[in-house]
């Protein structure tokens, strides 16, 4: 006797890698339209280029297709395609930027030049050999994290790595680590090629935090001492984590990235309550960071300015400041003022007054050029790369899969929140790259690894309960939701 | 955890939310504010990349042009004696246009569709691409001497002024002068921070210099009002005519017990208390046409304002309209204020001319247009003006009636000596006086107006001036009108 049909197919998915292969190309064909109309619109350079640079990137995300089908053929089918397109839409404006204007290239005259730094016609082909590099590492996340929660196992292990990798920059000298034009140091550059070793170490303390959680959520929710109403778990369960947090607080505050310290605090903080499910702790949370901020914002000066841009932006004393300008920032929002509400068509804006528009300001740079309409679908796309990977946290049994499920959509909606907030000045706007779309091959090449992360979880959130080894008459497999 | 998990989804469903409203808010309704700042270089690379095109006079005269440009712009807009025509060419920017520059940016710039299969061919031929000349129907010897005109009466005062002329056959405007005036060069310059002081400076002086006072600022008309008055008269009965006999009592007893006077309290005619309207129209008394209005009434009064132009927004291309004003008043007292020009009635320059106009082309008003035709850089034409008719205020009858008052203006009345003065009397000038007492600027003289065409007999022009606290009609606005009419047929 076979099987029951199962009718709901949240219940137990299918695979959905068709569906998966057919949104692939839905996404190939918009990126492959967009590359049509830069060319169009800036007529008759290198126009020829583009067929290669489509090819190459159908080839390298179809072989992830591939590799999904073998290694996680459960997986969530949405993820690839919509990381795909985010990606594919982030190489075509990185191509857009680097032929600059429609009307030569005016660089950028006037007193700001020293902020703007032009995109080579390289660029490109290195934005898809970091996109081929990402790829491969979601493919190697897929084959060698067979089961998530062999993760569990390496803890402190991983623990130590992210501190490594975020600490690693603050120690080397500003010319190896120092960021042209900001007082950040992030990366280490060597020979041109530079790498930001802290997007990889926020993924390996994600991983951390899960598997500290896990471990000890019931002591620190249960075991403590009850002070003004808030419990308080023993500081021997809580004293690692925070200590990790502190110290990777201390050093981002130490090498100017502000921007990811707010992400890291908030994924320290939504793991925490995903683990604890106590809205106390969230509260202490949110109010710590609150407090951070305003402490930074009296007491360090870079911080400072960050208020003072997002306050004063338009303020002209503000603006022609030699330090803490908010020149770029004023830039963008005139990008998004000249998109309107569909945007001036790619290649037909002027996005390259705005510094940094290929990395930081990227977003603003789309939204001149696709408007409103094109801002709205791509927030949308960012939401449903959230969704899907919190709808993983919820389906996936095993506790340590859904809080790093959870903790990885949380930190990387935070990304888009401070980024995308910060350049159309919801908030202080403080320099981190933009998921999938930025010129740069560390923050592409972990963002990958994220989506390989969710994939393999989602694959083992969907993935149907093994078969009964022999008919067992009128037993059946029921879910275990 | 799963609880969590849901309460996170919707603190991201916020946070989300937020950046969709942030987004909307910054592209669906802040473009504007935006694209004004001063210091918001977007746009403005389009804008010069392509040479703009000229814009010349109907008599070949260039008054805007580009020249190469050595700064981040490739070229530079010229504005060919600036204070003459900046009420017509009016200036762009990359955050606001006026004027011709405005209303034909499209064909001035190329960027308009019936320019896209021309720069595609302009494309391919390798040709570098121009926008389009622009032909205005504005007469160079005209539009000098309306602009000088203003300038010799109003140089050195705070008031203002404006002066329009039409041909009345097709509504082509020859000249449209504004006094104060400035100098749209300022405004085309392309770095920014220069662009802005010039702009403060220029929003800074008063009365304002932006401001079009030919025909986007109304003053009161007076007595040159008396020709829709008498224009409503002489339609309302076949028996009316120039020599019919007017009551003309000094002073009118007013409805609400109150006076009306003739100027500096004058009798009318011989002072018989009757007088032939033609010779109440010449000499500009008051209480005849005074006494008209109280009995035709406000509606009737209304209805042919309207119809000669008042109470309408014109839309002229290129020419920012302020509509005048006539109210119809239940309350006869103020009707006969209205009728003589006066009370809350008021008439822009533009309107003035469009009196005269309707006047000289037999009754039929027509529209006036700025632009005579665009002409593509390979000198093909895009388009070509065409004569509309605005409205029909009087029949040709009663049009002749009001052709023969104002020739008896000219010719033994209140007009007479200015024409005399400047030697005109064989342009058989038409015309009307108007001296506002209560004018709008605020001294004590009075606002001088004078509405006129020629030649009477086949009129070619029709011309309405207004000088702010200029005194007399005949004395302030005549002869700047009688020196146009002199350019243009002289």
């Amino acid at each position: 006797m076979p099987t029951p049909a199962v009718s709901d197919p949240d219940d137990v998915p299918g695979p959905r890698r068709n569906p998966e292969l057919r949104l692939l190309f839905g996404a190939f064909g918009v990126v492959a339209f967009a590359y049509v109309n830069v060319a169009g619109s800036l007529k008759g350079q290198h126009a020829s280029a583009i067929l290669g640079y489509m090819i190459a990137f159908m080839v390298v995300t179809l072989g992830a297709h591939l590799a999904i089908r073998h290694w996680a053929p459960y997986a969530d089918p949405l993820l690839l395609p919509v990381a795909t397109l985010l990606n594919g839409l982030g190489i075509v404006f990185i191509y857009r930027l680097s032929l600059v204007g429609k009307f030569g290239n005016p660089g950028n005259p006037g007193t700001k030049s020293g902020l703007s730094v032009p995109v080579p016609l390289s660029s490109t082909l290195n934005q898809i050999i970091y996109t081929l590099i990402g790829i491969a590492c979601f493919v190697a996340v897929l084959k060698f994290i067979a089961e998530p929660r062999v993760l569990q196992r390496y803890t402190y292990i991983l623990g130590l790595t992210g501190l490594i990798l975020i600490a690693l920059p603050a120690f080397l000298p500003s010319s190896i680590s120092g960021v042209a034009g900001t007082g950040a140091k992030i990366q280490i550059s060597i020979g041109g090629f530079s790498l930001q070793p802290g997007e990889f170490g926020r993924l390996a303390l994600a991983a951390f935090f899960a598997g500290y959680l896990v471990a000890k959520r019931d002591v620190l929710a249960l075991a403590g001492k009850r002070v003004l109403g808030i419990d308080l778990p023993r500081g021997r369960d809580l004293g690692p984590i925070v200590a990790i947090w502190a110290l990777s607080m201390l050093l981002l505050v130490f090498e100017a990235d502000v921007g990811m310290s707010a992400v890291f605090m908030g994924l320290f903080v939504s793991m925490l309550y995903i683990a604890t499910s106590r809205t106390s702790w969230l509260l202490l949370g949110f109010s710590m960071f609150i407090l951070g901020a305003l402490i930074a914002w009296q007491l360090i000066p870079h911080v400072g300015q960050r208020f003072e841009i997002w306050l004063h932006a338009f303020n002209s004393s503000v603006v022609n400041a030699q330090v803490g300008s908010s020149y770029q920032l004023v830039q963008g929002l005139y990008g998004l003022g000249n998109g309107g509400l569909l945007g001036k068509g790619l290649g037909g804006g002027e996005p390259y007054w705005t510094p940094l528009v290929q990395s930081d300001l990227i977003f603003t740079g789309f939204g001149e050029e696709i408007g409103l309409a094109g801002l709205m679908a791509m927030l949308v796309l960012y939401a449903l790369i959230v969704q899907r990977g919190l709808r993983t946290a919820l389906m996936v049994k095993d506790p340590f899969s859904k809080l790093l499920a959870g903790g990885l959509s949380f930190m990387f909606a935070m990304q888009v929140f401070v980024i995308v907030g910060g350049v159309t000045r919801l908030i202080p706007l403080t320099g981190i790259t933009t998921p999938f779309l930025s010129l740069g091959g560390s923050s592409l090449i972990a963002n990958w690894a994220v989506i390989g992360l969710l994939a393999r979880l989602s694959d083992t959130a969907r993935r149907p309960a093994p078969k009964p080894i022999q008919d067992e008459g009128l037993t059946q497999v029921v879910s275990l939701k | 955890m799963n609880r969590a998990l849901k309460r996170i989804s919707i603190a991201v469903l916020v946070m989300f939310l937020a950046l969709l409203i942030n987004v909307n808010y910054l592209q669906g309704f802040q473009t504007a504010s935006l694209a004004t700042r001063p210091d918001n270089i977007r746009g403005l690379e389009g804008q010069y990349q392509h040479e703009r095109g000229d814009i010349f006079t109907a008599d070949g005269v260039k008054v805007a042009g580009t020249t190469p440009s050595n700064d981040v712009q490739n070229y530079l807009r010229v504005y060919y004696n600036p204070q003459v025509y900046a009420p017509v060419t009016g200036y762009v920017t990359p955050y606001s246009s006026t004027g011709v520059e405005s209303a034909e940016n499209g064909v001035l710039s190329g960027n308009d569709a019936s320019l896209s299969f021309r720069n595609f061919i302009d494309l391919i031929t390798n040709k570098p691409r121009k926008g389009a000349t622009v032909g205005l129907t504005i007469n160079s010897k005209d539009q000098m001497a309306a602009y000088e005109g203003l300038k010799s009466r109003l140089a050195g005062t705070s008031n203002t002024g404006g002066v329009v002329a039409i041909n009345p056959k097709t509504g082509a405007i020859l000249a449209l002068a504004s006094w104060p005036s400035y100098d749209t060069n300022l405004l085309a310059v392309h770095d920014g921070t220069t662009l802005n002081t010039n702009d403060q400076q220029l929003l800074a002086e008063s009365p304002s210099p932006l401001v079009n006072y030919a025909a986007d600022a109304t003053y009161p008309p007076g007595s040159t009002f008396k020709i829709v008055t008498t224009s409503t008269w002489f339609t309302q009965s076949s028996a009316n005519t120039p020599n019919t006999s007017l009551a003309s009592p000094q002073p009118l007893r007013l409805p609400n017990g109150n006076f009306l006077n003739n100027d500096n309290g004058e009798q009318c005619g011989d002072g018989s208390g009757q007088t032939p309207a033609i010779t109440a129209f010449a000499q500009s008394c008051n209480t005849p046409f005074a006494g008209l209005g109280i009995k035709l009434g406000g509606q009737a009064l209304k209805g042919m304002a309207d119809s000669f132009g008042y109470n309408q927004n014109l839309a002229i291309p290129g020419v920012t309209s302020a509509a005048s004003n006539f109210t119809a008043e239940s309350d006869g007292s103020f009707t006969a204020f209205d009728a003589i020009g006066q009370h809350d009635t008021t008439a822009s320059a533009m309107e003035e001319a469009m009196m005269a106009a309707a006047i000289a082309n037999g009754g039929t008003l027509m529209k006036p247009y700025l632009v005579q035709q665009v002409t593509a850089s390979d000198l093909s034409v895009v388009s070509q003006a065409s004569s509309t008719v605005l409205s029909q205020p009087i029949t040709p009858a009663v049009a002749s009636f009001e052709n023969q008052m104002m020739v008896a203006v000219v010719k033994s009345g209140t007009a007479a000596d200015p024409v005399n003065a400047a030697g005109a009397q064989g342009l058989d000038i038409a015309g009307k006086t108007g001296t506002a007492q209560n004018g709008s600027n605020g001294s004590d003289k009075s606002d001088a107006v004078f509405t006129a065409f020629a030649p009477a007999n086949n009129p070619t022009i029709a011309v309405g001036v207004i000088v702010q606290g200029g005194g007399y009609g005949a004395a302030a606005a005549a002869p700047i009108a009688i020196a146009v009419i002199q350019a243009a047929l002289g």
